[in-house]
């Protein structure tokens, strides 16, 4: 067992299972305040690499430094999308917002399509490939700051969520809707929001997926699978559980990959997922919930 | 009229827009020279949004419905195979630009051909066979195999290393991954740790970039190494691995802009006059799906018909003269040709083996990353 | 809503669209009509038992393309492997086989993934399409992998060669029909359409909700299976990645909501409308706008029609009814409630 091996694919399974657990936990928000699914989550980040990748092209910004821009235009997006689409639910909102949020899919990626092109595109910044060693092992640069972003923005997000009236209202609305409504918090607003950060944060993992993948409209199919084991591996409501869900099952995944093969890697996602349904189906951090009507 | 299904959306877009292209180029050209024995040539695309479930009604619906008089292939062997049915059960003749998987030609039709020089599963041994023509002292002891799980790729990488290893080359590392696999590092990790002297990449572009990157970050310099795509991909590829990294990168290849094949010239100056960029620049995928209208021409040329039937005895009996080179086919479709390698050598992208058809000498063992 | 009299005239009309069903190839013969008239046929089938699960209990699978993959798969290796027959009308006897392989394969699955509530459950069942999807590439010694896998080509020439195909399935989609038909009215009919209003409450009754979520998933996989069958023999060469696909699910649901779910008619309305509508779509628009204009119909039937088209229109015809009897107008139409076993009865 080559050691230097696995630890380096340890290394960057932690530090690439930090930046889906951003994209995640912005998953994990949206069924927590909103008791919906939204797949087309993917989709967002996707969108959000796009703009980062557009801003890096015409106005010459760092990525990384761009997100002042990436992530306000992403935050709006979601905002719009929500009150546009997801408001007019009324009935069975949480099955009808699987279809509607596929389509919502569907749609940005012909619009992102049409505007940009299929061909695959990457944000290649200037120190793409630097590297720095660790026990023997090379690892690039940008996966590191975008660990660090990563970090960044679950900080920023636990601080809004604890330390902020907005977040108490968002909290309270998670915890329960009818109660929060009842208090006086205006949820349908709450709600809007709560999408509109969801879709920062996916703007933010697409900032940094798209500096180390290649990409274009398509790819989000490949990343919706993930993305949606990993929340319900933390338990849907829980931003916390998706980040660590995140890091262990993508670390699980590299792991695999390295040491027995690319195909059972793969497996391995949702081998861990049927364990976890099967022991507990709520997740690591869910909470049994109670049917909401 | 002639009718063909077009991957415009889905995996296979970027590739379909060139065959795209390249169809229309052809029948424009054609045109302006007095048509098709005398008839004009009216192009009915279609989009298949890279689904097998789409291209099979196109087709019918092309064939049946519109009556198209002739078909031109779609891109990708898994939406040649089911296509070519449709058009055998009609008795069309189905040359297509790259279906190249073994499949497409055991089905027992007799209406395929694949307009390439060689078929496409057969792609990368060239490569083996420049290796294993190396002084004894020079040539590669390990090799590292890995590759896409693509019904076309995969076995092109699986020839290679049946190739390599009856020539005493030792595998040290063989992997496939599923074509979803976003992420590719732990693989080019394994890959740097082998320390292997080639590195055989069975790729599209996306993935033959990050594993090209990964290369450069682990400091892993193989002597050789080629790419089942990528390198022959003009600009595309040059601006996502860097000028600096090119010299030694090698791909099969049938076509390059400058030869001096039939009709290339022509092709070229057609395509950027129609499309811009520049030759350097220009797709693989555009040669091929532009020999595919070479091919039919000249089959009608001979047989003083469009009928299909008579198309197809043509093209079972001819040798064709296109912009990949000459070549023929044989019983099941087969293209009877052979492929050239083709390598970055002082920033060009030139044929360099076999020997007698090279324009440069190969570069081994492949300058470091960043050198080259 | 009493007596026998619609009934009868539901009866009467379901004899006339089958007539018009078999019909069908003599009047209309050519191919391209055909395949696409067959293709409706298969998304009829899909979307009437996606209904069963999807439609009557409220639990989205989207599973749906998973087993039409293992119908697909089941029967080209029962067919590449086991029993060698030629193309022609004898591997059509296969059939309900590859849909019992499904059903059956489905029993464990849904112990599993129906241990989650509502939404866990969709992306439970999301999980399982993909394992699937890698199962049938990885284990390629077996299944072919991504080189596909082929089935015997049958020596019908071009003109004919869809009909035998149609009828097989029609009689899928005949089929599912029927036994949407028959869970609906049984207990475990009832049973599901209790889940959909209230879960909790349904339990707390006495409703085996489990049992019953179970059965509908498995009959659900039942037809599925024998559909991905037909068309894998259709087709005559089948891929992971196009048989088990997700958009076959999505479609699936969408038509099931577009003609009204928790209703019969209603998804075979549904796929009668969008499957022809999508494949004119591909052939005629460029790529891009065909995604846009897809999601944007999905988006279109999902907000201003949640209750589908039947439902709606049910309703409509109803209120119109009231006030032509001049009675008062009865209370504002159910739209915000979930339907109710006996408003869904008709």
């Amino acid at each position: 067992m080559n050691l230097s091996l696995l630890f380096g694919a340890l290394v960057l399974g932690l530090l690439t299972g930090g930046v889906y657990g951003v994209m995640a936990s912005g998953l994990a928000l949206t069924f927590g305040v909103m008791r919906i699914i939204n797949v087309g989550h993917a989709a967002l980040v996707i969108t959000g690499a796009f703009i980062s990748y557009e801003v890096f092209r015409h106005l010459h910004l760092d990525p990384f430094a761009g997100l002042v821009i990436t992530m306000p235009l992403m935050f709006l997006i979601g905002v719009v999308l929500e009150v546009l689409f997801i408001r007019p639910l009324k009935t069975d909102r949480e099955e009808l917002s699987v279809l509607v949020t596929w389509a919502l899919a569907l749609a940005l990626e012909g619009v992102l399509g049409y505007f940009f092109g299929t061909d695959l595109v990457q944000t290649t910044v200037s120190y793409g490939n630097s590297t720095f060693v660790v026990g023997g092992v090379h690892i690039a640069d940008v996966y590191i700051y975008g660990f660090l972003l990563a970090i960044a923005a679950m900080a920023a997000l636990a601080a809004l969520l604890y330390r902020t009236n907005l977040g108490a209202a968002i909290r309270a609305t998670m915890l329960n809707r009818q109660a929060a409504q009842l208090i006086g918090i205006d949820v349908e607003r709450v709600s809007a929001i709560s999408f509109g950060i969801g879709a920062a944060l996916a703007g933010v993992g697409g900032t940094v997926y798209g500096i180390v993948n290649a990409f274009n409209p398509d790819s989000h199919y490949d990343l919706i699978g993930h993305l949606l084991v990993i929340v319900v591996l933390g338990g849907v409501g829980s931003m916390r559980g998706a980040f660590l869900a995140a890091l262990l099952i993508i670390c699980i995944q590299d792991i695999t990959q390295v040491m027995i093969s690319p195909d059972w890697a793969d497996l391995s996602f949702f081998v861990v997922l049927t364990i976890m349904l099967v022991v507990r189906p709520q997740g690591f951090f869910g909470v049994r919930v109670r049917e909401a009507t | 009229m002639i009718g063909a299904s077009i991957s415009q959306t889905g995996d296979f877009s970027s590739d379909g827009n060139f065959v795209k292209q390249a169809y229309q180029l052809w029948a424009d050209q054609v045109n302006s020279q007095g048509g098709l024995l005398g008839r004009k040539v009216e192009m009915k695309f279609v989009n298949d949004a890279s689904s097998t479930q789409q291209v099979v009604t196109n087709y019918q619906t092309l064939i049946s419905s519109d009556h198209v008089n002739l078909v031109f292939g779609p891109f990708s062997s898994l939406l040649t195979i089911p296509s070519s049915e449709i058009a055998s059960r009609y008795g069309y003749a189905f040359v297509e630009p790259a279906g190249g998987s073994q499949e497409v030609f055991t089905r027992g039709l007799h209406n395929v051909f694949e307009a390439e020089p060689q078929a496409g599963y057969k792609d990368m041994t060239v490569f083996g066979h420049w290796l294993l023509s190396l002084p004894a002292g020079q040539r590669p002891k390990t090799a590292a195999y890995v590759s896409e799980q693509d019904p076309f790729i995969g076995p092109e990488v699986e020839a290679l290393k049946n190739v390599l290893q009856a020539g005493g080359v030792k595998t040290v590392y063989n992997q496939t991954y599923p074509i979803e696999n976003p992420d590719y590092s732990p693989l080019a990790l394994a890959i740097a740790n082998t320390k292997a002297d080639v590195a055989a990449l069975g790729v599209n572009i996306p993935d033959g970039t990050a594993f090209t990157r990964d290369f450069i970050q682990q400091d892993y310099n193989p002597k050789a190494i080629i790419y089942a795509n990528g390198p022959d991909q003009g600009t595309t590829w040059i601006s996502k691995v860097g000028q600096n990294n090119l010299n030694g990168m090698t791909a099969p290849i049938a076509w390059l802009p400058q030869l001096n094949t039939y009709g290339n010239k022509q092709m070229v100056a057609g395509y950027l006059k129609k499309y811009g960029g520049n030759a350097a620049g220009m797709s693989g995928d555009v040669a091929e799906a532009y020999s595919v209208g070479q091919v039919i021409q000249q089959a009608a040329e001979a047989a003083h018909s469009v009928s299909n039937a008579a198309l197809i005895k043509a093209l079972h009996s001819m040798t064709f003269k296109t912009v990949q080179g000459n070549f023929a086919f044989n019983k099941l479709g087969e293209p009877t040709g052979s492929l050239f390698l083709g390598q970055w050598v002082n920033h060009k992208w030139v044929r360099v083996y076999p020997p007698a058809a090279a324009q440069a000498k190969p570069i081994y063992p492949k300058p470091a990353w960043g050198q080259g | 809503m009493t007596g026998s009299r619609p009934g009868w005239a539901k009866l009467r009309g379901c004899v006339v669209a089958l007539a018009f069903c078999l019909a069908f190839p003599t009047l209309f013969p050519g191919s391209g009509v055909l395949n696409i008239a067959l293709l409706t046929l298969m998304y009829v089938a899909l979307a009437s038992s996606w209904n069963i699960l999807g439609g009557f209990a409220g639990y989205i699978s989207l599973g749906v393309s998973a087993f039409f993959g293992i119908g697909a798969y089941s029967m080209g290796l029962i067919l590449e492997h086991l029993i060698h027959m030629s193309g022609g009308y004898g591997p059509f006897a296969l059939v309900p086989l590859a849909g019992l392989i499904a059903a059956v394969v489905a029993i464990p699955l849904g112990w599993v993934a129906l241990r989650t509530r509502h939404a866990v459950f969709a992306t439970a069942t999301i999980a399982i399409m993909f394992v699937f999807q890698l199962l049938a590439t990885n284990l390629s010694g077996i299944t072919g992998g991504s080189a596909g896998l082929g089935y015997p080509v049958p020596t019908w020439t071009g003109d004919f060669y869809d009909k035998p195909f149609y009828y097989a399935m029609l009689v899928v989609a005949v089929v599912g029909v029927i036994i949407a038909w028959m869970v609906r009215r049984s207990g475990v009919g009832l049973g599901l359409l209790a889940i959909r209003d209230d879960e909790d409450k349904a339990e707390a009754i006495g409703v085996p909700t489990w049992s019953y979520k179970l059965v509908a998933f498995v009959l659900s996989a039942f037809v599925a299976g024998m559909v991905g069958a037909v068309y894998g023999y259709y087709t005559t060469y089948i891929y992971p990645q196009f048989v088990i696909d997700p958009l076959i699910s999505i479609g699936a649901a969408l038509m099931a909501f577009l003609g009204g779910s928790g209703t019969l008619v209603g998804p075979v309305l549904g796929a009668l409308i969008l499957e022809p509508a999508q494949l004119e779509l591909g052939f005629h628009v460029n790529g891009q706008i065909y995604l846009i204009l897809y999601g944007a119909v999905f988006l279109f039937v999902i907000l201003l029609m949640p209750r589908g088209i039947v439902p709606s229109v049910g309703a409509l015809i109803d209120s119109r009814r009231a006030r032509r009897r001049g009675a008062p107008l009865a209370a504002p139409p159910p739209t915000q409630q979930p339907p109710t076993a006996e408003a869904v009865a008709r």
